[in-house]
């Protein structure tokens, strides 16, 4: 599986180890999202800094991970790629997460 | 769009997802002979994969087997491309919303789906959809400096 996880400093760091996070790909993303959520998981980083390429279905699949979480502990992204970055930003998606450069800075980030 | 015929190129993938990212691969290295920047490269990408996926979910029903075609014209002054199938037809309705909006404070109103065609209307000069015969053919072009 292309993905995962470990825990550093209390945050659940789920790694996406794909260059591209897209529909052949979204929906065992956020199954694997729901796992760790549904397992305890309730500060997650997602590391994307190997994706080069997401289209809304992979976004669509981090959306849901984000309301799963119903609003509680956090969500937060990492090492986004520019591709990735202008999606986020184009899709306003960019209000609702929030995106740090490296894995260290989302874990420092309060 | 114009008459205007330029250099075409068609691309033929069977529909399944995992397929788009050769039409993905392509198109990149065709957008590489313009004057688009690497910025609207990967939106040109990215509008090609939201429309070949959609071919492959909605006219399909994910259903291998079938023929998704991509038509690459590189025109003076635009690039314009055209994704065809034989499946199910798109409801002309669903070009009309732009809107890709969010309220951070309505949780409830966060979509999982359902982007890809608005992301695609914000980011081409044109697009319009058409049906002749069997064939359903998405046409959007981007204009290209000189």
């Amino acid at each position: 599986m292309p993905f995962e996880s470990k825990i550093e400093a209390g945050h659940t760091i789920v790694s996406i180890d794909e260059t591209r996070l897209d529909a052949s790909l979204s929906e065992p993303v956020r199954a694997y999202l729901f796992d760790q959520i549904d397992n305890g998981s309730d500060n997650l980083i997602i590391d994307l800094s190997q994706v080069r390429f997401m289209d809304s279905s992979g976004l669509g699949a981090l959306v849901a991970a984000l309301k799963k979480m119903g609003g509680t502990g956090s969500m937060k992204l990492a090492g986004a790629q520019p591709a990735v970055t202008d999606l986020f930003s184009l899709t306003s998606m960019d209000k609702l997460f929030a995106i740090l450069p490296t894995v260290t800075e989302a874990i420092e980030e309060k | 769009m114009t008459d205007e015929k330029g250099q075409v190129v068609r691309l033929e993938i069977d529909s399944e997802l995992a397929n788009t990212t050769l039409i993905a691969m392509a198109v990149r290295g065709l957008c590489a002979m313009t004057t688009l920047s690497p910025v609207e490269v990967n939106r040109v990408e990215l509008c090609v994969v939201e429309i070949v996926n959609n071919a492959i979910e909605h006219a399909y029903g994910n259903e291998k087997g079938h023929k998704v075609e991509v038509g690459v014209s590189l025109l003076k002054a635009c690039l314009m491309l055209t994704i065809s199938d034989w499946g199910k037809s798109m409801d002309q309705g669903k070009l009309g919303s732009r809107d890709i909006s969010v309220d951070p404070d309505d949780p409830a109103a966060w979509l999982c789906s359902g982007r890809g065609l608005p992301i695609v209307q914000s980011l081409m000069d044109n697009v319009k959809y058409q049906t002749v015969g069997d064939k359903n053919s998405f046409i959007m072009s981007k204009q290209i400096r000189n």
